[in-house]
């Protein structure tokens, strides 16, 4: 009998210690380069890096300043807890990463389509109200996108500034200027005035917190936590911090001018959708787009074609455009109907698996959450300083963001029927807006394409995956073909364009 | 969604014990002698619990999940009994464009033994593993299959037959189940957003208590059953349910075999009165059993 309680005993201590889940972990790295002349590069919004004024620090022998280092010195490191080394080694994994993150964690819980009501209605969230049912924002795909791009262009913009600053005033770290002090994150010669930390937390708060109003303590705890650690770790003094949290909300109310005047707030205007389903007919489109939801929900941001795009301008995104689908009837739409059906009866495991991974759908960072996933693994496998990371995140940011209004203007343009209004089921889910083009094949190839232009040495795979993702909505059901490879076209051109203003911002 | 995938998990188990004898019932094969059985099980629900919000979705409409399941019971000796169980899933939204699954899903294998009887009383063990079989998308919930976890079970139970034939008995079970390899490379898990594609299902326990009447190999029972995730998260406003969600359900039912010869028949009804992350789900079974001496060991 004993032997049976302990045998039962036993096998559930087995397995109950089991749930631990590996992530990859970043470690705080030194970076490859300084890049010392970053305060020149070509900004996004600002008019030059010196737009924002700080005051000149006063010198490090100081009272004032010595007054600080002796806190550092005497105070603060010593009484560490093993919660803050904790917060120094996620933190030091770099404060653009570490933001980015955030702003993807944020985009997944946020990215929930709101519930129906009673009246068979879909409430449409609001942003003064952003905990209510239903929860602002719905962070569906463009949504996410431009959070994500302003949030990078910001982070950018405060960096040049930053750089600009460090440059010129030339402080010390404390662990320079008092070499008893024993940083607690890899040591580098940037100049400490203002603090990039401070710089990115503040302006990343301040972008995050109007895209996610609901989020104030949260976003609030992750800024303090950023701007204590630099200090914590012998890194910076709070005169360091105070003006790199200058910088950080004077350029992010910037950024955050040029987002409220971006057309975003008209995204969502229903009332344009008659007038697109008239022109989609004189196109000659037999059976426009439907909502395939019960009830009908409305479609997804009907004008976000319109909002203000990053890297060219309105004429360009009307010559752009790609030329009309496959009309219901022809033998083209046939054939590209005949692969969907194929495919329902004898999906393969494989294709199962390539839309699933691509899914990116409720629940996800969306596929613009999941480039910037694969800019951050790319820029941490380089090395990349705080800097090189944001400008990363700045063009395959607002390529990603100029890809999803290319993308939405095509829709809205074709406003083409999904192939589920002629009977196809999906495995993934089906999206509530017209069809053509292909929202993941247009982001991908866009965000792969200056992925590549970054990174030549992996272009070959940022390919491959924008290839699978732009196939992952054949194989999930949702997309005709036509819709994919003109999507991952059109994503190229875009790309091309971010490629063409990095070229000419002074960094390489 | 998971709830229903958790449903499906319980039905092939309160089917199988609605066997001749189960990995949670308190009757055993005599030495040699073997059940063979094929039970067909249906299980749907309109109604679910999003967190503990019931309501009901329309682009699912109604979720049935059938399945197709082969057991085999053996007695290795008369307290010691080998029991093995192959489900066959096939699901369905009766509403929406989530496209059916259907396949093999996790096979199980149990001993069941009685380490001690005194009068009516006695004490059962059983062991259990459960292994998908193939390599099915365990994370398309609600249409998905099963949970795609390995799963180790054990289970006392404690019975009281009473010489009138009528019995009770109680039970607790123990879900030790194993992370799950998903095709996405991240997911929510409550507020964290993981970086992974092992995702943890968290471990469940399983109560019982049953009433019922047992003579020859005939037998009528009521029971009620609590399953309960010991941990997990919960379905977010209006998104679909996930292996990570913690599902509790409460449900009742009726059993009854009947079995004259060696070819017997048995059905069984069920239905969740309470849950949280769960559908509330109505689950039938009819199985067709057969009795036959098979001296493999000696």
């Amino acid at each position: 009998m004993k032997y049976y309680i302990l045998t039962f005993l036993f096998v559930i201590g087995l397995f109950s210690c089991s749930k631990e889940i590996d992530e990859i972990e970043v470690l705080p790295y030194a970076p490859t380069s300084l890049d010392e002349t970053a305060g020149t590069w070509k900004t996004f919004v600002l008019t030059g890096p010196d737009e924002i004024v700080i005051n000149k620090p006063v010198p490090v022998t100081d009272a004032a300043y010595l007054s600080e280092l002796d806190s550092i010195k005497n105070t603060v490191i010593p009484n560490l807890s093993g919660d803050q080394k904790a917060l120094i080694r996620y933190w030091g994994a770099g404060s653009v990463l570490r933001w980015n993150e955030i702003a993807r964690e944020l985009s997944a819980r946020y990215n929930i389509p709101p519930a129906s009501n009673a009246e068979g209605l879909y409430p449409v969230p609001d942003a003064a109200n952003p905990l209510a049912d239903p929860k602002f924002p719905f962070a569906n795909p463009p949504y996410t996108a431009r959070a994500l791009a302003y949030l990078s262009v910001a982070q950018y913009d405060a960096l040049v500034s930053a750089w600009h600053y460090k440059y010129q005033f030339n402080r010390k770290a404390p662990f320079q200027v008092d070499t008893s002090i024993k940083p607690l994150l890899p040591p580098s010669d940037l100049p400490a005035y203002p603090s990039e930390d401070a710089v990115v937390a503040q302006a990343s708060y301040v972008v995050l917190l109007a895209m996610f109003p609901g989020e104030e303590p949260f976003l609030r705890s992750k800024l303090e936590e950023c701007m204590q650690v630099p200090v914590w770790a012998g890194m910076t003094v709070s005169s360091d911090i105070d003006a790199g949290k200058k910088i950080g909300a004077g350029v992010a109310a910037k950024v955050m001018a040029r987002a409220k005047a971006d057309g975003m707030g008209s995204s969502n205007n229903q009332s344009l959708t008659a007038g697109m389903i008239d022109h989609a007919r004189s196109l000659g489109m037999v059976n426009p787009w439907i909502s395939q939801e019960s009830p009908a929900r409305p479609p997804m941001l009907p004008n976000y074609g319109a909002v203000k795009t990053w890297n060219f301008d309105r004429i360009r995104l009307e010559s752009i455009r790609p030329p009309m689908p496959y009309l219901e009837g022809s033998p083209e739409f046939k054939k590209d109907m005949d692969e969907l059906k194929n495919i329902q009866k004898n999906q393969s495991r494989k294709q199962a698996a390539i839309a699933n991974y691509w899914a990116d759908g409720p629940g996800s960072f969306t596929p613009p959450g999941h480039w910037h996933r694969y800019a951050a693994s790319a820029g941490v496998d380089s090395e990349f300083n705080e800097i090189r990371m944001a400008r990363l995140f700045a063009y395959v940011g607002t390529a990603l963001m100029d890809a999803g209004i290319a993308c939405w203007d095509t829709k809205y343009f074709y406003y083409s029927p999904r192939p589920q209004q002629f009977g196809l089921k999906t495995s993934v889910g089906l999206p509530n807006f017209p069809s053509y083009t292909s929202g993941h094949s247009t982001f991908s190839f866009a965000a792969a394409t200056v992925l590549s232009a970054f990174f030549p040495e992996k272009e070959t795979i940022f390919l491959e995956y924008a290839g699978e993702a732009s196939d992952s909505r054949v194989f999930g059901l949702i997309h005709y073909r036509i819709d994919c490879t003109m999507g991952a076209n059109h994503g190229k051109v875009i790309g091309d364009y971010a490629v063409e203003r990095a070229r000419e911002d002074g960094a390489d | 969604m998971k709830i229903y995938i958790v449903l499906v998990c319980l039905t092939f188990l309160l089917s199988l014990k609605s066997l001749a004898q189960m990995p949670h019932d308190a009757i055993y094969m005599n030495k040699n002698l073997t059940c063979a059985a094929i039970v067909y099980g249906n299980s749907s629900w309109t109604d679910y619990w999003e967190n503990s919000l019931k309501r009901e979705n329309q682009n699912i409409g109604k979720l049935t999940s059938e399945s197709m399941t082969a057991m085999i019971s053996y007695g290795i000796t008369k307290k010691f009994n080998f029991i093995a169980v192959v489900p066959y899933v096939k699901t369905h939204a009766s509403e929406g464009n989530l496209l059916g699954q259907e396949g093999f899903q996790d096979v199980s294998f149990w001993l069941k033994v009685k380490p001690f009887s005194y009068k009516g009383l006695a004490g059962h063990i059983t062991m259990g593993v459960s292994i998908p079989m193939t390599d099915y998308v365990p994370d398309f919930m609600p249409l998905s299959i099963g949970y795609g976890s390995t799963v180790l079970t054990s289970r006392a139970i404690l019975s009281y037959n009473h010489p009138s034939h009528f019995y009770v008995n109680g039970s607790f079970a123990y879900h030790l189940r194993g992370n799950v390899e998903v095709d996405r490379d991240a997911y929510l898990n409550g507020d964290d957003l993981t970086y992974s594609n092992e995702v943890p299902v968290p471990d469940a326990i399983e109560t019982s208590f049953r009433l019922g009447y047992l003579k020859k190999d005939n037998q009528l029972e009521l029971f009620a059953e609590n399953f309960s995730c010991t941990s997990g998260d919960a379905i977010r406003r209006n998104d679909m349910p996930y292996l990570t969600n913690d599902m509790k359900m409460t449900q009742v039912g009726v059993y009854g075999k009947y079995q004259p010869k060696n070819i017997g028949v048995n059905a069984k009804l069920a239905y969740v009165v309470d849950g949280l992350n769960a559908g509330q789900a109505t689950t039938f079974s009819v199985g067709l059993l057969y009795l036959f001496n098979l001296s493999i060991l000696n």
